[in-house]
């Protein structure tokens, strides 16, 4: 069975604006197998969210190639990266991005919407999703009445909800305090352990890290690839 | 902070390039809109007044009659009054111009031989020439150049159904002494003009110089004690008062209408200015946080709109130059037919209307972004630096502005109920007040279009949902399309009910089978006469049942101009060529015979004229006054018109012959092939002979033409409208980029994105369309229940042009698609990689 999602040797280069060439990645190498749990740790400006986006196909590597679910994002145009994203990858920010003018359910829906799933059935989902993180009674407020981890909570359910093979998280606990980012981590795994998807997620902090089956380690751009525990 | 502002504004250019320029053409195309009108008012009434200038000079004095022609034995009268310095007659008359339908030459009979020179010198060595070659004429070099005449060239015109021929004899630039006159001026000899003409021993006006030290006042008393009621006397200014007193209806009705486009431009510089400070609203707040007072923060922001207006009004001045020029003619037409005034040659763009053009640019702009500035500046640096108080504000300010809006109406209704019936105006403050509710509702109608089933697709139905539940730059747009589409669908109304009026005011009136008349009769009036063999020839004309003869002539009542028409009341079935507003029109017609007069609509109302009253006319042979028999339907003329029988006419103004005949035809005869052969018949006279059908196509053509300028005004208005509507999405693609963003990091293809964007440009398509449909449909109540008979005098019955209002509603939804396409792209273009780390 192919990996989930899988780097080779890819590289990502920027130019500055004096001119110089900026290196956010070198030569990245690693996989993410299908089911597993993986964290990326560094420093602030290592290269995490630039993995992450190209993960995601909302960026494009200098060189080198990442595969989702075995095809190569870089023989894609914009249309069929888009699709393959919208139908295969869950996305988690650290700032949460819900629409505020939306309610709770409403945010939940926007995946279904832009996909154009049956109404009936992704509501059903969505509600059954929203009661899993007990939200279920909360599904008609405006989202911005909610406080940062129920926010979290929302965008986790709006990532899992069309039951993606892999779900990205960019510092999904960044924002939250402590106790609040480790309830939502820990739900987090749960529910992507529950959906069977696979996790790509950044985190400074070295014991949700822990929580992973594998761990990679990024230094200046350089992804060090941890063995699987 | 000066410093700061030239910063700001370069700043601003780079970041919102499209915002600015939409900002700046919404300034243009009002400004524009504005001084195009204001441009061909001052035409319209410049060409008058350069008229009397180039023609009268430096006269202290006039002497005109009460109706039309002075017998010339006035001039000795005039002549004999101390400190009269010298009394120059004058005939005047427009004759057509063989060959070019609707021009005429603006005749001027002078005595070419009186001591005191005239205003305009004729080249040396010409008087002579004037004197003894028949039909010597001298022309403008502009009119010459036009035609092609050269001195010597040959003029074949008409006045009544009598032809000349004239002779170009020298070129004199009358635009010299005054640069509005008349272009189509010229001037021959005195004896001459009575003499091809048939105008022996009259004439039309007697020019008086004051003997130096003798005050025009005074002297006036003099001649007028002289006179007594054969005359009248009056100053060049007064009778460029009286002009402008004719044509006030007209000039308030455009001027009204430029002003909406102006208040849709400035609702173009509130969303631009709002866009502006929701973007910046952060450093707004630093600003606050470092230091800067909120007079500070307004003079910024109002600094700002004071400059893209100057920008704007840069650009409306040539736009409202251009616009003017183009519908010159349609203008000069309506001035000329339907008031009789001069036409409107060119128009001058003086210091006035530049500083006019500056105030209605920069105020309006400034205007425009007064509340968001003073929003802006009263908001604590904490809420400036919060992207979601500006939301909550504007959506809990929907209610109160609905309230608003009923309020605007409310008062409009009262002050139309307690003034009314005073002041004629009232009317449009009561359409002010209906076009400030359009905009009012428009948060509220947003809010309701946010209320469709929740959508199964990212697209068209999605954007309005969303656009709907954060209304606040949506609304602006939504409010100024609305004001658009209310002044459209309100004039179109208004138009189509005053064309079914007067369609039906035409089938009930016009009653003959053939209508003859003469070229230059709708401006020459009672000196343009059909000669006797000419009614001769009609009277014997085979299949003919009867002939109905008018005379009119253009009198005074009560200081007012009335056209009075003589009719022949004994003719059998003639009460049929009226429409009473009440009454019995066969009961009137006997009264017309026993010497009752008819008054028309507008002038019953203007008078306070109603049956069993007493129509006062003052003639050529002192004052009467008639019995009121009847108030008749007239769309002819908003001035007044009274209608008498031909006995009585000639009892009035002495006895003439007919301007107009109207040829009734045996059952079964063939209108057209009649026309044909009295064409052939009287081939050696001037003569319009038409049909009843042509004659009404041509009354519908000149009332299309009056109200062609509307049209313009209107298009302008919707321009400024669709701008906005793409302006505002503009904001919104830029507003919402991290929900975009969102969008596409989650799986939405860039026509998703665009389909969003274009249901958000419908939803404010169809949320303008229906407040404006609504507003539109009481404001044409407001037009033709209240405007027009209060200002114009008539009622008009309400007909709803059903097919065309849907044509316009596909239409505004089309434009309002196509303004949406530009900011569809735009926003279809952002990158996920955009998800920065701002809160949406």
């Amino acid at each position: 069975m192919p990996p989930v999602l899988a780097f080779r040797a890819v590289s990502r280069e920027y130019r500055a604006a004096g001119g110089a060439i900026l290196r956010a990645l070198r030569e990245a190498t690693g996989e993410v197998p299908a089911g597993r749990v993986v964290a990326v740790t560094g420093r602030s400006g290592s290269g995490k969210s630039t993995l992450l986006h190209l993960a995601a196909g909302i960026d494009e590597p200098t060189s080198g190639e990442v595969l989702l679910l075995g095809r190569s994002l870089r023989a894609l145009v914009d249309g069929e990266r888009t699709r393959l994203r919208r139908d295969h990858v869950g996305l988690v920010f650290q700032f949460f991005h819900l629409v505020p003018h939306l309610s709770v359910l409403e945010n939940v829906l926007v995946p279904a919407l832009v996909a154009g799933d049956p109404a009936r059935a992704a509501e059903e989902r969505a509600r059954a999703l929203l009661a899993k993180v007990g939200l279920g009674d909360r599904a008609q407020e405006p989202a911005q009445k909610l406080s940062g981890g129920e926010m979290q909570r929302v965008a986790l359910c709006r990532a899992l909800l069309r039951r993606p093979s892999l779900l990205l998280a960019d510092e999904p606990t960044g924002n939250l305090d402590e106790e609040t980012g480790r309830a939502v981590m820990d739900l987090i795994l749960a529910l992507a352990r529950e959906e069977g998807s696979a996790v790509l997620y950044v985190t400074h902090s070295r014991e949700l890290a822990d929580a992973a089956d594998a761990v990679w380690t990024m230094h200046s751009g350089v992804l060090e690839a941890g063995a699987a525990r | 902070m000066r410093r700061y502002l030239a910063a700001a504004v370069a700043k601003e250019l780079r970041a919102g390039k499209a915002l600015l320029l939409l900002a700046v053409a919404g300034v243009a195309l009002g400004v524009g809109s504005v001084l195009s009108i204001q441009l061909l008012n001052q035409g319209a009434l410049g060409a008058f007044a350069g008229t009397v200038r180039a023609v009268s000079g430096d006269a202290d004095l006039t002497v005109l009659g009460w109706a039309g022609a002075l017998d010339e034995r006035l001039l000795d009268d005039v002549l004999a009054v101390p400190g009269v310095r010298a009394a120059i007659p004058l005939w005047r008359a427009e004759a057509a111009l063989d060959g070019a339908p609707g021009q005429g030459l603006e005749l001027v009979g002078a005595d070419l031989l009186a001591a005191i020179r005239s205003p305009w010198p004729l080249p040396e060595g010409a008087l002579e020439d004037a004197l003894a070659r028949p039909g010597w004429v001298a022309v403008t070099p502009a009119l010459a150049a036009e035609k092609g005449w050269r001195e010597g060239s040959r003029v074949d015109v008409s006045l009544g159904s009598r032809r000349a021929t004239l002779v170009v004899g020298a070129l004199v630039d009358f635009q010299k002494v005054a640069p509005l006159a008349s272009r189509r001026l010229a001037v021959l000899d005195l004896a001459q003009a009575q003499g091809l003409f048939g105008a022996r021993g009259r004439i039309h006006q007697i020019d008086v110089l004051a003997t130096p030290g003798v005050a025009a006042a005074e002297l006036s008393g003099r001649i007028a004690a002289r006179l007594g009621e054969r005359a009248r006397v009056t100053t060049p200014e007064q009778r460029t008062v009286e002009a402008a007193g004719l044509l006030a209806a007209f000039r308030l009705n455009l001027t009204a209408l430029s002003l909406v486009s102006l208040l849709v431009g400035g609702f173009l510089v509130h969303a631009s200015v709002r866009a502006s400070l929701a973007r910046r609203r952060e450093e707004l707040g630093v600003l606050r946080v470092v230091g800067a007072t909120r007079g500070q923060v307004l003079a910024l922001v109002l600094g700002e709109a004071a400059l893209l207006g100057a920008a704007g009004t840069a650009l409306g001045i040539p736009l409202g130059w251009l616009a003017a020029r183009a519908n010159l003619s349609a203008v000069s037409g309506t001035v000329r037919t339907l008031y009789l005034l001069e036409g409107i040659e060119r128009v001058t763009l003086g210091p006035r209307l530049l500083l006019l053009a500056v105030a209605v640019g920069v105020g309006g702009a400034v205007a425009g972004a007064l509340a968001p500035a003073v929003d802006a500046s009263r908001r604590d640096p904490r809420a400036l630096l919060s992207s979601l108080t500006l939301e909550e504000r504007a959506r809990a300010g929907a209610g109160r502005a609905l309230a608003l809006g009923a309020a605007a109406v409310l008062a409009g209704l009262a002050f139309q109920a307690a003034a009314g019936a005073r002041w004629a105006p009232s009317g449009f403050v009561l359409a002010l007040g209906v076009l400030a509710a359009v905009p009012l509702a428009a948060p509220a109608g947003l809010a309701a279009l946010g209320r469709v089933p929740r959508p199964r697709r990212l697209g068209v139905r999605f954007g309005i949902r969303t656009l709907a539940s954060r209304p606040s730059g949506a609304s602006v747009a939504a409010g100024a399309l609305a004001v658009a589409v209310a002044m459209l669908a309100g004039v179109t109304i208004m138009v189509a009910s005053f064309r079914a009026s007067v369609e039906r005011w035409l089938g009930a009136t016009l009653r003959a089978d053939v209508y003859v008349t003469t070229p230059s009769w709708r401006r020459a009036r009672s000196d343009a006469t059909l000669a006797p063999e000419v009614v001769a020839r009609l009277r014997g004309f085979p299949g003919a049942v009867a002939l109905d003869v008018l005379r009119q002539v253009q009198a005074s009542s009560r200081g007012r101009r009335v056209s009075v028409s003589g009719v022949d009341a004994a003719l059998p079935g003639g009460e049929r060529r009226v429409e009473l507003v009440s009454g019995d029109a066969r009961a009137a017609m006997r009264a017309l015979r026993e010497g009752a007069a008819l008054v028309s609509e507008p002038l019953a109302r203007k008078d306070g004229l109603a049956p069993g009253g007493r129509l006062e006319v003052r003639g050529p042979r002192g004052d009467a006054a008639l019995p009121i028999a009847g108030v008749y339907r007239d769309y002819g003329t908003e001035a007044g018109a009274a209608l008498v029988d031909l006995g009585t006419f000639a009892r009035l103004f002495g006895e003439g012959p007919p301007s107009n005949a109207a040829l009734y035809l045996a059952a079964g005869r063939d209108a057209e092939a009649a026309v044909a052969r009295l064409r052939a018949e009287l081939a050696g006279h001037a003569l319009q002979i038409r049909s009843n059908r042509a004659l009404r196509g041509e009354v519908l053509a000149i009332f299309e033409q009056t109200f062609a300028v509307t049209r313009l005004v209107q298009a302008m208005g919707l321009v400024i409208a669709a701008a906005g509507v793409t302006l505002s999405l503009l904001v919104l693609a830029r507003e919402r980029r991290a929900e975009l963003a969102l969008y596409r990091a989650i799986g939405a293809t860039r026509l998703r994105l665009a389909a969003l964007f274009l249901g958000r440009g419908l939803a404010m398509g169809l949320a303008g369309l229906a407040l404006g449909a609504a507003g539109g449909f009481a404001l044409a109540a407001v037009l033709v229940l209240v405007v027009n008979p209060a200002f114009f005098g008539w009622s008009l019955g309400v007909s709803v042009p059903w097919a065309r209002l849907a044509g316009q509603a596909l239409a505004i939804l089309a434009v309002a698609a196509l303004a949406s396409l530009y900011p569809a792209l735009a926003a279809s273009r952002t990158p996920a990689a955009e998800l920065s780390r701002d809160a949406l």
